[in-house]
């Protein structure tokens, strides 16, 4: 292993930026206690800004600087407004407003006031010095990180140690509950870090941007985000010198890696595995006192009261309900009769979204396990079926493909008997880049010792194509077949969710993620339980692979790429987490509005961005909730216009409502009321 | 462990604990200090002392949520010590938490229906395809917690979620799934915590009640100190994770270290609520 200077160097200049967004990271987890998935966004708006100050209005560098990273700190503490309605909320739903956050930020870089015009033009620096080490020429870029990122972070440090602002935040990064009642203005002080945080974000989009080909950098990227939290983790998410020394670290050893490790096909892969045992490693060395400071709340349960709307009074309801069920059916089953090609892939693309939105529903719903990874157990399915999927009739992939994730999902889930909440998300996280990279990417290693090759990924990362198999000697190959097979799955998985929530499998869960010691006590078993909920959750999503696989006929890399699997967190959230209808809901909402709206990651973020943040500021039960308000309102209406027809004699609800199927058994079934009294004795 | 599918086959009856030289120590903080214990069988012993002197922590050796730094602990005859909550739960070790927090976003009814799932193997395969087994298991729980919510008068509460109970009623819950649970040795961590004064004294019938119900042993940690000496036939004091006096209630009253320890010297803080005199002194008004 060599290690010439300027790699050293390089890598340390990349390590400046990881550590600049750690110590945001910090700075925000410090006063907020949440991850701030926008971190990176805060500032990428500056820097585009800038470079539309810069370029199309001829502005000063430095004038534009000050500017932009004004805009920054503004935008930073507007977003603290905005998410200060989430003070009292679980700490992971305020996590996935800051995803939400992030795609509106996005959104900011779009519009025309801020987005430059040319777009691929060099990122502007002030000083033209450069320097060389050995051979390596170092560029401006690098030369202005060097200079300005330890004077960023001394004089950070230093506010955050002689300021009374920093004595409070420091005060409420030890306890916040005693910090408010000592007197510390815990909503001002926290505005004061999302300021801070914004412009820290701002330096370093700037600094990061010039080595990077388009104005729009890539701060947002997930694997940018994943080693500054690997940095903000090693400082144990309270210390800003470890974690800003950390990410100088991380990006040491990353280049030297990549320096060292130079096997095109297997080196990338290499190098993320390594990331990835380190992250594993931060997180469970740290396990124990990143615990420690973390509020009951904040451990696992969403708590949010979800399971008030679901109450009813009207006797109708069921009913309805279950009206409404039969003729949406009736009417996807019908529609790729009347839809094109487009339209029937569509449909299947939905379905096949449902089906993984539920895997999410069972792990993050009941089981209170946040997992921002679960691409990666979808393209563990996936991947077998571009293995196996050939052998072996459809009907047996698909189970088969299920188990094998589901262990792989358990493997995963050992990891989060240790770490709950937040943490298990950045876990999960890195599992989704490290599928992604290592695995899918790697087609083939040798086995050290035994020298024996193993292939593990698709066999051709940057596209392998697939065959769709035919299912009891029915074809699969149109679209149409394919959106009815897809419906199929959709509504085997809903049947098998819902026996889970009604037979004792659910409640289960939700004890364990509610009162983990209760629940012990009691003889459920704990360490069990939660296990199984992987099992469970993986089960769904790696058969959900193997039909995201057939959907699409072409796999690769990037089918899997994790923000895919962030897509899938807002779908669940934004449709109503533990419900069923609601992940549904959320799929339909995702994937179905941008197909109408064109598909742009304008409207993609748009929807899903501002659909989250909406939605958890104002709809806490999401979509679920909307449609079960609007079934009360029908059921009343029902209910009235049968009051109405007064001494008729009364109807059998089911069929007054409408002919859909499978109501008459679920109208007796309904409580007590005069409809359903005089139903039940005819 | 349980028999795959069945009940567990725990013995009936009301079951011995020993406690013997407990230690159960947080860093430095030797919370209790080598306790030796023994509940008889059938018998309700109290245990009571200042706040800070061990007891919820003894309880919580005894259950299993945390593990003695030394000594022995036994059911009957069975070694407790390497057991796991989980399997001192299956050994009828029933366990009530001060705060009754039990599971917010759960209803009544999956509360209760979860004391039996305790009682049976998670079996995925036939719930998820409902194989008759799986069935007649759920129909047989829902039978059993039926009964208990019919006579614990919670059928109006039955889908409500637990967080929007008031801590009374939440209280209630907590003995319906206690009654459920079919304990052989009964742990409480201070039932009448959080109720007014005139509820806790309806607390002494209905505790002896729940005694002769589940036929089993209970060990109590309480504040009420006139309801410990109604209700117990052993009282036991704890001061700085010892026991510095234990006996019969007339016992422990005369008993001068007992005084010191916790009682203090008035008598008509031992006379507070209970039959004894209680129309004498004020009430705190009826809440909720």
């Amino acid at each position: 292993m060599s290690l010439p200077p300027s790699i050293v160097l390089e890598g340390a200049i990349l390590g400046l930026d990881y550590g600049l967004l750690a110590v945001g990271l910090v700075l925000i987890y410090r006063t907020s206690r949440v991850v701030n998935f926008a971190q990176g966004q805060l500032g990428v708006v500056a820097a585009v800004f800038l470079v539309k100050l810069f370029y199309d209005f001829g502005f000063n560098y430095w004038v534009a600087l000050v500017i932009s990273v004004a805009l920054a700190a503004a935008v930073g503490a507007l977003s603290e407004l905005i998410l200060r309605r989430l003070f009292n909320r679980p700490r992971v739903m305020v996590m996935v407003a800051t995803i939400g956050l992030s795609q509106v930020l996005f959104l900011f870089t779009v519009f025309p006031f801020i987005r430059p015009k040319k777009l691929f033009q060099p990122f502007p620096v002030p000083i033209d010095w450069t320097f060389h080490v050995g051979t390596f020429l170092f560029s401006p870029g690098d030369v202005l990180t060097l200079i300005v990122a330890p004077i960023v972070v001394i004089a950070l440090a230093a506010f955050i140690r002689f300021s009374s602002w920093g004595l409070a935040m420091r005060a409420m990064a030890e306890n916040s509950e005693s910090a408010r009642l000592s007197g510390v203005w815990v909503r001002r002080t926290s505005t004061v870090a999302w300021t801070l945080a914004g412009a820290l974000s701002a330096v370093t989009a700037v600094l990061a941007s010039p080595s990077q080909t388009s104005a729009l950098t890539e701060v947002l990227s997930p694997d940018l985000l994943l080693l500054a939290l690997l940095a903000a983790l090693i400082g144990g998410m309270v210390s800003l010198p470890v974690a800003f020394i950390a990410g100088v670290g991380v990006g040491v050893v990353l280049d030297a890696l990549q320096w060292n490790i130079t096997n095109p096909s297997s080196g990338p892969a290499t190098v993320e595995l390594i990331l990835f045992i380190l992250l594993q490693g931060a997180l469970l060395l740290r396990a124990a006192s990143l615990q420690k400071g973390a509020r009951v709340g904040e451990r696992s349960s969403w708590a949010m009261g979800t399971a008030a709307f679901r109450r009813t009074t009207h006797a109708m309801r069921k009913t309805v309900g279950s009206t409404g069920v039969g003729i949406s059916l009736l009417v996807a089953a019908l529609l790729p009769l009347f839809v094109g090609v487009g339209h029937s892939y569509l449909m299947s693309q939905i379905c096949i979204f449902g089906v993984i939105a539920l895997s999410l529903t069972v792990l993050t719903g009941w089981s209170g396990q946040v997992s921002l990874g679960q691409f990666g157990f979808v393209a563990v399915g996936a991947d077998i079926a571009s293995h196996i999927g050939s052998g072996l009739p459809l009907i047996v992939l698909l189970p088969v493909a299920g188990l094998a994730t589901a262990l792989v999902s358990v493997l995963v889930g050992l990891t989060a008997l240790r770490i709950r909440g937040l943490y298990l998300a950045v876990s999960t996280l890195g599992f989704a880049l490290f599928m992604q990279t290592s695995v899918l990417a790697t087609s083939c290693f040798t086995l050290p010792l035994i020298h024996k090759q193993i292939c593990s990924g698709l066999p051709n990362p940057q596209s392998t194509l697939l065959a769709r198999p035919s299912l009891f000697g029915l074809s699969l190959s149109s679209e149409q077949a394919f959106a009815w097979f897809s419906l199929g799955v959709l509504v085997v998985s809903v049947v098998m969710v819902r026996v889970w929530r009604d037979r004792g499998i659910a409640r289960r869960l939700i004890a364990v993620r509610d009162n983990e010691i209760a629940a012990g006590s009691a003889g459920i078993p704990v360490v069990r339980t939660k296990l199984l909920a992987f099992a469970l959750s993986g089960f769904i999503a790696g058969y959900a692979g193997v039909c995201l696989a057939f959907a699409t006929e072409r796999i690769s890399t990037s089918t899997f790429d994790p923000t895919f699997s962030i897509l899938v967190v807002s779908m669940v959230v934004i449709g109503g987490l533990d419900s069923i209808p609601g992940a549904l809901l959320g799929a339909l909402y995702l994937e179905g509005l941008p197909a109408i709206f064109g598909a742009s990651p304008t409207v993609e973020f748009l929807t899903s961005g501002v659909g989250l943040l909406a939605f958890i500021l104002y709809l806490p039960g999401g979509l679920a909730q909307l449609l079960h308000s609007f079934g009360d309102l029908v059921s009343g209406a029902v209910e009235q216009l049968q009051a109405r027809r007064g001494g008729a004699p009364p109807l059998d609800p089911a069929r007054s409502v409408s002919a859909g199927p499978a109501d008459a058994p679920q109208g007796r079934r309904s409580p007590a009321g005069a409809g359903a009294l005089t139903t039940v004795e005819p | 462990m349980t028999p795959p599918g069945g009940r567990a086959a725990a013995a009936a009856g009301p079951a011995r604990l020993d406690i013997e030289e407990v230690v159960v120590a947080f860093g430095g903080l030797r919370a209790v200090a080598g306790v030796s214990l023994s509940v008889d069988a059938g018998s309700i012993v109290g245990l009571i002392g200042a706040n800070g002197s061990g007891k919820t922590t003894l309880l919580d050796a005894v259950s299993g949520l945390v593990s003695p730094a030394a000594g022995k602990l036994r059911l009957d005859t069975e070694d407790l010590t390497d057991y796991i909550p989980e399997e001192r739960a299956r050994l009828g070790i029933v366990r009530s938490f001060q705060d009754c927090r039990l599971y917010p976003e759960l209803s009544v009814e999956d509360t209760l229906l979860l004391c039996e799932d305790a009682r049976y193997r998670i079996d995925i395969l036939s719930t998820t395809l409902q194989l008759p087994w799986a069935r007649r298991a759920e129909h047989a729980k829902r039978g059993a917690v039926d009964g208990v919510i019919g006579s614990f008068g919670l059928e109006r509460f039955r889908h409500h979620s637990t967080a929007h109970l008031s801590t009374g009623t939440r209280r209630v819950v907590d003995l319906a799934s206690i009654v459920l649970a079919n304990p052989r040795l009964l742990l409480l961590d201070e039932p009448t915590a959080g109720i007014a004064q005139r509820e806790a004294e309806a607390f002494i019938p209905l505790l002896r009640r729940l005694h002769e119900v589940t036929d089993s042993t209970i060990l109590l940690v309480e504040h009420d100190v006139p309801l410990v000496f109604e209700l117990c036939s052993t009282v036991v004091v704890m001061e700085t994770g010892e026991v510095v006096a234990s006996g019969t209630p007339d016992e422990v009253r005369r008993d001068p270290r007992a005084l010191a320890a916790y009682l203090g010297a008035s008598e008509e803080a031992i006379n507070v609520s209970g039959p004894a005199a209680p129309s004498s002194l004020p009430k705190a008004p009826p809440t909720e």
